[in-house]
């Protein structure tokens, strides 16, 4: 039997070419990681996270559960091209075990196998498999038609804006959309001309030979099955380098996060699976307030990912992100977009200077004393009410409290890590760590969200509880330490902070001090959902005037639920908020001292 | 001599046709908003750095503005970036992205 004719030459060249280049890229990334990683790879593989793993490929690699999620009808589309492309391999090398048995036939043997059917004079015939490979071939191009009707019309995919893709993406995408067709129209011509075929390829070859006739078909049979090739070929030598290396990249990424690893501060080589694992399918793009509210359309994680992948990444494209996290919580991958982000920034900004904060040494302005510290915060510093309010809720519930920059602090280090000065932002890591063990303290409250993150996530207190100010708040009002007065009357509604909210996964304690004091109406966006007021830290780029109308924005939604005060629990977004509302806002804090009994 | 407790700035010049402008220029550019500072100070008072040490940020950016840029790095070194001077300036200029700027122009990423 022969499993060879011409035009199988630019689909073995792609072929070949496609894997080497994919092989390469694997084994230098996974050579390049941090002994640790290695570790954890080493630890994880033969427990039941590899199996954890097997099945989440399935689910998303293949069936793209998370797009489904955000719309039906993008979820299908993806479905049909990635779950029935991967069918017709699969069916397609069972069909030739049916016919051949257990013989080995070369992988365009496989692909191009109904070509080779006649050429082979092979004549049993198996309905079966042809009504199956037609109606996969069917399922894959209603994903291809759907692909051509969401480059007219996306909004019918839930999604207001697409991706710009850049030429290597075009060369990749147009091959992608040429490969379907070609291949129903070649299995259509060999059907028309030896027969053959199920409903779809069959019944087309015999409309095509009744309307054409044979001779005319018999001379488009070579560069149809040419055509196909091509197309095969084109995609596969664009694919490493377009964004459809996302399809065989997610697979190893996902096992890797089983084995708990993640990104981190520093760029390291895993990162390479991240980057390389965007689809560049564009649903970060509709959530983002600088696009939806600002119309800045060149900053969103994907055209950063790109640019980073490409190593044409600007500054001021890293520095343009609010870091809110409304990205990241939707992407369909699962990229930590925001490490990612910030690891970026380390890399261009990162500059170690041993002497810089030399002038913190000896330092300690702090009051009082007791097992229970409050750190204000920069921010909570510039909003005096909540640094009152928390005082009367102190003396309230007879705590003793133990203040640590009431006359003024350290900066947590957060806003200088968000920028990417990483080493000089540890020093005062280490000059607050210092000053917490020094004053042996056991429970550490912060009003600020920002401190909140950075206290839990990178200080790594050791016997020292962190609180954000409304989980402390709430636990004295459950534990009766604090009355306060409950009058339905009091209307409020409740702006999620991002740090607090999608960064640090406190939700409920807020809405539940709130409640014990009023009633409470929710914005359309809360939650994880919620918007950004806009004025995050981690974003240098924007002027005050965008700030301003990013706050104008969230505050009318806050407004026009039909609360007279509006209630976060960030002094950042308590002052950007107040310059865009009607109505008044407060801190939580504010909220339980004014209803004390 | 007799020690009153305060001391006399040295007499100085400013001759801003002698300064190099070009980095300043440059900083201007990208940051054109710096141009509406009222020099009110606001800034400085509110500083996290300044309330611990004797960095005065409304005199760190003057100085580049006019083209004086020795020990400005230095200086700038001092700040946390916590934003509070952002947040209060009342001319609403990103006080944090011209500390980033100026650094970037004047050190050496």
């Amino acid at each position: 039997m022969t499993f060879y004719a011409q035009f199988c030459i630019p689909f073995i060249i792609g072929t070949f070419f496609l894997a080497a280049v994919v092989i390469i890229k694997y084994v230098s990334w996974l050579r390049n990681l941090p002994k640790s990683d290695l570790k954890l790879i080493a630890k994880g593989l033969f427990s039941t996270r590899t199996i954890a793993a097997v099945w989440e490929v399935v689910c998303e690699s293949l069936l793209h559960r998370r797009i489904f999620r955000v719309n039906p009808l993008l979820g299908y589309m993806h479905m049909s091209l990635a779950f029935g492309w991967f069918l017709l391999i699969v069916v397609g090398w069972i069909e030739t075990v049916a016919y051949l048995g257990f013989e080995w036939v070369p992988l365009q043997g496989h692909v191009f196998f109904k070509y080779f059917v006649p050429l082979n004079g092979i004549t049993a015939h198996k309905p079966m498999f042809d009504f199956a490979m037609d109606m996969l071939l069917l399922f894959v191009l209603s994903g291809v038609a759907l692909a051509w009707a969401k480059r007219v019309r996306s909004r019918m995919m839930g999604m207001k804006r697409t991706t710009k893709h850049i030429f290597f993406d075009r060369v990749a995408l147009s091959a992608l959309w040429f490969i379907f067709p070609t291949r129903l129209v070649a299995e259509s011509i060999t059907a028309a001309i030896y027969g053959g075929g199920g409903f779809l390829t069959g019944g087309i070859g015999s409309l095509l030979a009744q309307n054409i006739g044979v001779e005319y078909l018999q001379m488009a049979y070579e560069p149809i099955w040419w055509l196909y090739s091509i197309a095969l070929g084109t995609f596969f030598v664009a694919m490493p380098f377009s964004r459809y290396m996302h399809i065989f990249t997610e697979i190893p990424l996902i096992f890797l996060r089983h084995y708990r690893v993640r990104p981190e501060i520093k760029e390291k080589s895993y990162d390479n699976f991240e980057v390389e694992a965007c689809s560049r399918c564009g649903i970060c793009i509709d959530p983002c307030q600088l696009q939806l509210q600002l119309g800045i359309n060149d900053v969103q994680s994907v055209y950063f990912l790109r640019d980073r992948r490409y190593n044409m990444l600007q500054q001021k494209i890293a520095n343009n992100c609010l870091m809110c996290g409304r990205c990241e919580q939707i992407c369909p991958v699962g990229i930590n977009l925001n490490t990612l982000r910030q690891n970026s920034r380390t890399s261009m900004r990162n500059i170690p200077n041993e002497g810089r904060y030399n002038y913190l040494r000896g330092l300690d302005r702090s009051e009082g004393e007791g097992k229970v510290g409050y750190f204000a915060g920069c921010m909570t510093l510039l909003t005096p009410n909540t640094l009152t309010s928390m005082q009367r809720i102190f003396e309230a519930a007879h705590e003793r409290v133990w203040w640590a920059d009431k006359e003024g602090g350290v900066c947590c280090g957060r806003p200088l890590r968000l920028s990417g000065e990483t080493d000089s932002a540890q020093k005062m890591v280490d000059f607050n760590k210092a000053l917490f063990a020094k004053h042996n303290i056991t429970t550490l409250v912060t009003s600020c969200p920002i401190c909140l993150r950075i206290f839990k996530e990178e200080y790594n207190l050791e016997g020292v509880e962190v609180l954000h100010h409304s989980e402390y708040i709430l636990r004295l009002i459950r534990q009766g330490r604090l009355r306060t007065g409950y009058s339905a009357e009091q209307r409020f509604t409740y702006h999620d902070p991002c740090e607090l909210g999608r960064g640090s996964g406190i939700y409920d304690e807020p809405r539940a001090v709130i409640e014990a004091v009023g009633q409470l109406l929710e914005p359309d966006h809360n939650r994880r959902n919620a918007f950004c007021c806009g004025s995050s830290v981690a974003n240098t780029a924007i002027n005050d005037a965008q700030q301003l109308t990013i706050a104008s924005k969230v505050a009318e939604e806050l407004d026009s639920t039909g609360a007279d005060i509006v209630v976060t629990a960030c002094p950042q977004c308590k002052k950007a908020i107040t310059r865009g509302s009607k109505l008044r806002v407060m801190d939580l804090s504010e909220v339980v001292a004014q209803n004390l009994k | 001599m007799i020690n009153f407790g305060f001391s006399i700035n040295k007499p100085r010049t400013i001759d801003i046709d002698r300064n190099n402008l070009r980095k300043s220029n440059e900083i201007l550019r990208e940051m054109p908003e710096l141009q509406t500072c009222i020099g009110c100070g606001t800034c400085t008072a509110t500083c996290t750095a300044g309330n611990l040490t004797d960095f005065n940020f409304r005199k760190v950016h003057t100085q580049v503005r006019r083209g004086e840029y020795q020990g400005v790095y230095e200086e700038l070194n001092k700040c946390m970036l916590c934003g509070k001077c952002r947040m209060l300036c009342p001319r609403g200029i990103n006080t944090r992205g011209v500390v980033m700027l100026i650094k970037r122009k004047l050190g050496d990423f």
